[in-house]
């Protein structure tokens, strides 16, 4: 097999006597330790810093162990074991970022493919209740046959559960009117770190009801929104539902479906938008002129999406990575934009008001409508997002090397110049590791309009070739300059927890102010042996003493290349 | 700036051909799930068998790309992996995977899996032991069966179809050694034989002659074995002087059709090559075959991975069900590119029975809960052997039609 020469890396295993006490809990099916098996729990998709321990043979990277509980009850058992043994555990959904263990202690993988069930869908009360594992294709399926939707879809509908979203903050399409799905959360059942079970939102009382997100006391949602899979393991969450303007289910391309000989042919790629939504896109000459109509049609109380895509359109429309190559290059795509989504929810009639109130502010400031009569090549191939806009289903797609590093800033519409400023000037500082990059400095970044445009929330990202760690370490010199940069210009911390996790929770104490101490106490309430996530979002004293002294230079670095003090 | 695309036959490639794909694996879990515009509901969102089954990411086209990348940089051997082989072989190559992968992120976990296989088989791990039985069949018996070459032609004794080792025919009947040897399949052959030569078709057989298309051999990962079986199929189809050859079995189809062209240095096939169901749809287009008799039947159409995601037929059968006589024609959830596997293909029946009869016991739920149809129909004699012990060891009221015998019947 592999030549002889290359270095191999093997996982540490659990105590037996850990082991055997684990598959005492969910039977020997659902416990696994081979080598083969625990390979595909250690790379993930967007760490880079995943791939450069890859490629640096790190084999702290290898989980011990993965066990697949079936119940809040196995993962409470799982949880107690963990915390007897001083077992640390990661919790599991799909493996895109944030789970693999972060030091050589053996760790168990804690993952939650078997709770993929719709507990519960009240329609007449309009919230849905679910297991761990269930994706939003999964709720949005069974709902719109209610007349009713979970409000939008992040990214990749499989990509993202709503449990390990919770933990984030679920950005979708549709955040101008519905919000983050953050805010769409009635309750949430939890497995805290020390094995209790928290149950979170007016539910909290038994037969109480699931109706809203508070509970007697301060609001412990609060505290667990965000916590990146380190204050415990979602099992159940209850999430508010909307009413559904759409067919039950939603329309088939008219091209019909592909075959692995034609799957890229860009015909399979052009749905309808579903029954009562329209997408309308609009091209402007400039970003002024695009904040000031997002910020104006934000305001007018029209559409339920409104969003800019910059570079984005030649990922999630482009079937190929040369085409996605070729139109960047090229500037296919108009460089300032943005899509509004209408939706018919109260009448058909609904659209055809806000139709009119959308053109005649987007004539009023200048912009342009694609049609039949403007770049209708450029209208066809953005109609993946006929559907995407309500199923996120295309974007995800990774036509592109990979994602490495991300800077997701919020502030108001404003925020998309700057970030346009500062990744430039990374841009010129480090250079790019792909055409793509130029995304976000030579167009608009990926631009959201969150709640009727109080705030928006911006993207950038990088794509190195994964094959090639110095390009992913440069890629990752991206994200953290950018944290450096955002803090040092004052532009509002993350969403995404990108700024709760660590070093960066501990090594930009101008956050909060040196909110990470507060965050240890917090952790210490909730997590009093240090076994869930350790050295994750929040560093214990010791972990921080502990961290790798490279790891500190690389953000001390960064921080003093902005203006900012070193940490020690 | 784009990159040179690898021209490399899909035959010649090997892991290291598969490197930058492997590394980039975006764990977006499509592998694993239905296209999320097409899913209707929660219960019938997944699309890949094993995942489903197993729950561990190593039974994903996901989990395959990770374990390959390790492989390929030797982060582990075969010694500290011993499982690794079941892990590959638990999978049906339906091809599931690939779709959702090729069409979001321009990868290819299917193939990524299938090279892996031909890996183990090289370096003398793989497949499993059930496989080596059957490659065993291949080189004794030109099929997987273990059947003496004699027994090809029985089905045939009652039908006057021309031998074109004797004469020549225009059109080439390929039975394919399942429908041929196998007795719960015979039926099929005849079925097919009659349909055709009622509508006049020059239709000959191989006879005994015929070879085993390597498709299960191709699918296992046994590169050498197919080649061979491969440059005797296409001497031998050549230097018949065929305009068209009909193949009962979308394996033998997809082999012959596409398999071929991708082994390195053989000749090209001089002949058309069409399954059963396009030929038997463009005779009813061109009015050759007319149907008198009603079949009062409410059934659905199960797509066979290898004839429907591989090859994109998914007209021409619904075209036929919809042009019989009372036929009502409903579709499940699970449909063309993403229809859910019957569990029979890929060697995985072979090695894995238990798991290939769960997979058709799930497809056998999605039919009863989304459908209400009595019958399934399709054509594909993998298929039809799986979901059709499932049904049988279940006792189950719901009927396994070969579409061949509707047609038949409807004449």
């Amino acid at each position: 097999m592999a030549e002889g020469k290359k270095q191999k890396v093997m996982h540490k295993k659990l105590a037996r006597d850990v082991y055997q006490a684990l598959e005492d809990v969910v039977g020997k099916r659902w416990i696994n330790e081979k080598r083969s098996l625990v390979e595909t729990y250690s790379k993930l998709s967007i760490e880079g810093m995943t791939f450069v321990r890859k490629h640096q043979k790190d084999e702290t990277i290898l989980p011990a162990c993965v066990v697949l509980p079936g119940s809040t009850e196995e993962v409470q058992s799982i949880v107690k074991i963990c915390n007897r043994y001083g077992v640390p555990f990661v919790p599991f959904t799909n493996g895109q970022v944030f789970c693999t263990p972060t030091n050589d202690v053996p760790t168990l993988v804690i993952h939650l493919s078997r709770m993929n069930k719709i507990i519960n869908i009240d329609a007449e009360n309009m919230a849905a209740t679910l297991e761990a594992y269930v994706d939003y294709a999964q709720l949005q399926a069974e709902a719109m046959k209610q007349g009713l939707w979970n409000g939008g879809t992040p990214l990749a509908t499989t990509l993202c559960k709503l449990s390990s979203q919770f933990s984030f903050a679920g950005l979708w399409q549709t955040d101008l009117k519905y919000g983050l799905l953050n805010r769409n959360i009635v309750s949430v059942k939890m497995v805290l770190p020390d094995g209790e079970i928290l149950t979170i939102g007016s539910r909290c009382l038994p037969k109480a009801g699931d109706y809203w997100e508070y509970g007697p006391g301060p609001d412990l949602l609060g505290i667990q929104r965000g916590g990146a899979g380190s204050n415990g393991i979602v099992t159940e969450i209850t999430v508010k539902l909307h009413p559904w303007a759409g067919d039950e289910t939603l329309p088939e391309v008219p091209h019909g479906r592909p075959s692995l000989e034609d799957v890229h042919d860009p015909k399979y790629d052009s749905p309808p938008p579903p029954a009562n939504h329209k997408l309308y896109w609009i091209e402007f000459n400039d970003m002024e002129t695009q904040i000031k109509t997002m910020r104006d049609i934000s305001h007018a109380g029209i559409a339920i999406g409104l969003n800019a895509t910059g570079v984005y359109s030649a990922y999630y429309c482009s079937q190929t990575q040369e085409m996605t190559w070729d139109r960047c290059e090229n500037k296919f795509f108009p460089d300032y934009n943005c899509y509004a989504i209408l939706a018919g929810i109260t009448s058909p009639k609904q659209i055809e008001y806000e139709e009119k109130v959308l053109k005649r502010i987007v004539q009023r400031n200048g912009g342009t409508f694609l049609s039949a009569d403007h770049k209708p090549e450029v209208l066809e191939a953005l109609k993946p997002w006929n559907l995407d806009c309500i199923r996120h289903t295309c974007g995800y797609r990774m036509n592109r090397k990979m994602y490495a590093s991300a800077w997701l800033p919020t502030g108001p519409f404003e925020v998309a110049k700057q970030t346009q400023q500062f990744w430039s000037d990374a841009l010129n500082a480090f250079g790019e590791c792909d055409i793509t990059d130029r995304g976000g400095a030579d167009d608009t970044p990926f631009l959201y309009a969150l709640q009727r445009g109080r705030f928006s929330f911006a993207e950038v990202d990088n794509y190195p070739d994964p094959t090639n760690p110095d390009e992913i370490v440069k890629a990752a010199g991206f994200g953290v300059y950018g944290m450096a940069r955002l803090v040092k210009e004052n532009v509002c911390p993350c969403l995404m927890a990108f700024l709760s996790v660590e070093p960066f929770t501990t090594m930009f104490p101008e956050v909060g102010p040196d909110q990470h101490i507060l965050f240890r106490k917090i952790r210490k309430v909730f997590d009093p042996k240090g076994v869930n996530a350790p050295g994750r979002q929040v560093y214990t004293k010791e972990e921080w003493e502990n961290a790798p002294a490279e790891l500190k230079q690389m953000v001390n670095k960064m921080r003093e290349m902005v203006g900012l003090e070193a940490v020690q | 700036m784009a990159e040179e695309k690898n021209e490399k036959k899909v035959f010649e490639k090997d892991l290291d051909d598969y490197r930058d794909q492997v590394w980039g694996c975006a764990r977006c879990n499509w592998c694993q799930n239905q296209w999320g515009w097409n899913v209707k509901s929660a219960e019938f969102s997944e699309i890949c068998p094993a995942f489903h089954e197993y729950r561990f990411f190593p039974y994903s086209g996901m989990g395959k790309m990770h374990m390959a990348r390790a492989i390929l940089e030797g982060d582990f051997d075969y010694e500290d992996a011993p499982e690794l082989a079941e892990f590959v072989y638990t999978c049906t190559t339906c091809g599931a995977c690939e779709m959702n992968c090729q069409r979001m992120q321009d990868k290819e976990p299917l193939k990524v899996n299938e090279a892996l296989r031909a890996k183990l088989v090289a370096d003398g791990i793989g497949p499993m032991p059930d496989h080596k039985k059957l490659i065993s069949s291949v080189k004794s018996y030109d099929n997987p069966w273990m059947q003496p070459r004699t027994q090809r032609k029985r089905w045939a004794k009652k039908i006057g179809i021309k031998d074109v080792n004797k004469e020549p025919a225009e059109t080439l009947y390929f039975v394919g050694c399942t429908t041929a040897l196998d007795p719960s399949m015979t039926k099929a052959a005849q079925d097919t034989a009659n349909i055709l030569l009622k509508a006049g078709v020059d239709l000959g057989t191989l006879g005994q002659n015929e070879l085993c298309c390597g498709s299960p051999i191709a699918r296992i990962g046994d590169r050498e074995t197919f080649f061979e079986l491969a440059r005797r199929n296409i001497d031998r189809l050549n230097a018949l002087g065929l305009k068209e050859i009909v193949t009962s079995c979308p394996g033998c189809y997809r082999a012959i059709k596409l398999d071929y062209a991708e082994i390195p240095d053989v000749p090209a096939i001089n002949f058309e090559v069409l399954h059963t169901v396009q030929y038997i749809d463009r005779l009813i287009q061109e009015g050759r075959l007319t149907f008198t008799k009603e079949i009062p039947l409410k059934v659905t159409w199960h797509d066979p991975c290898h004839l429907g995601r591989h090859c994109g037929i998914y007209e021409e059968p619904r075209n036929i069900l919809k042009a019989l006589p009372g036929i009502e024609f409903v579709e499940k959830e699970r449909i063309k590119d993403q229809s859910w596997c019957c569990g029979g293909g890929g060697g995985a029946r072979t090695a894995f029975l238990e798991f290939a009869q769960v997979t058709a016991a799930k497809l056998i739920d999605e039919v009863k809960k989304t459908t209400g149809a009595e019958a399934i129909v399709t054509c594909c004699p993998f298929c039809e052997q799986n979901i059709g012990d499932v049904l049988a060891r279940t006792g189950d009221s719901l009927q396994l039609i070969d579409l061949t015998d509707l047609v038949v019947r409807a004449l």
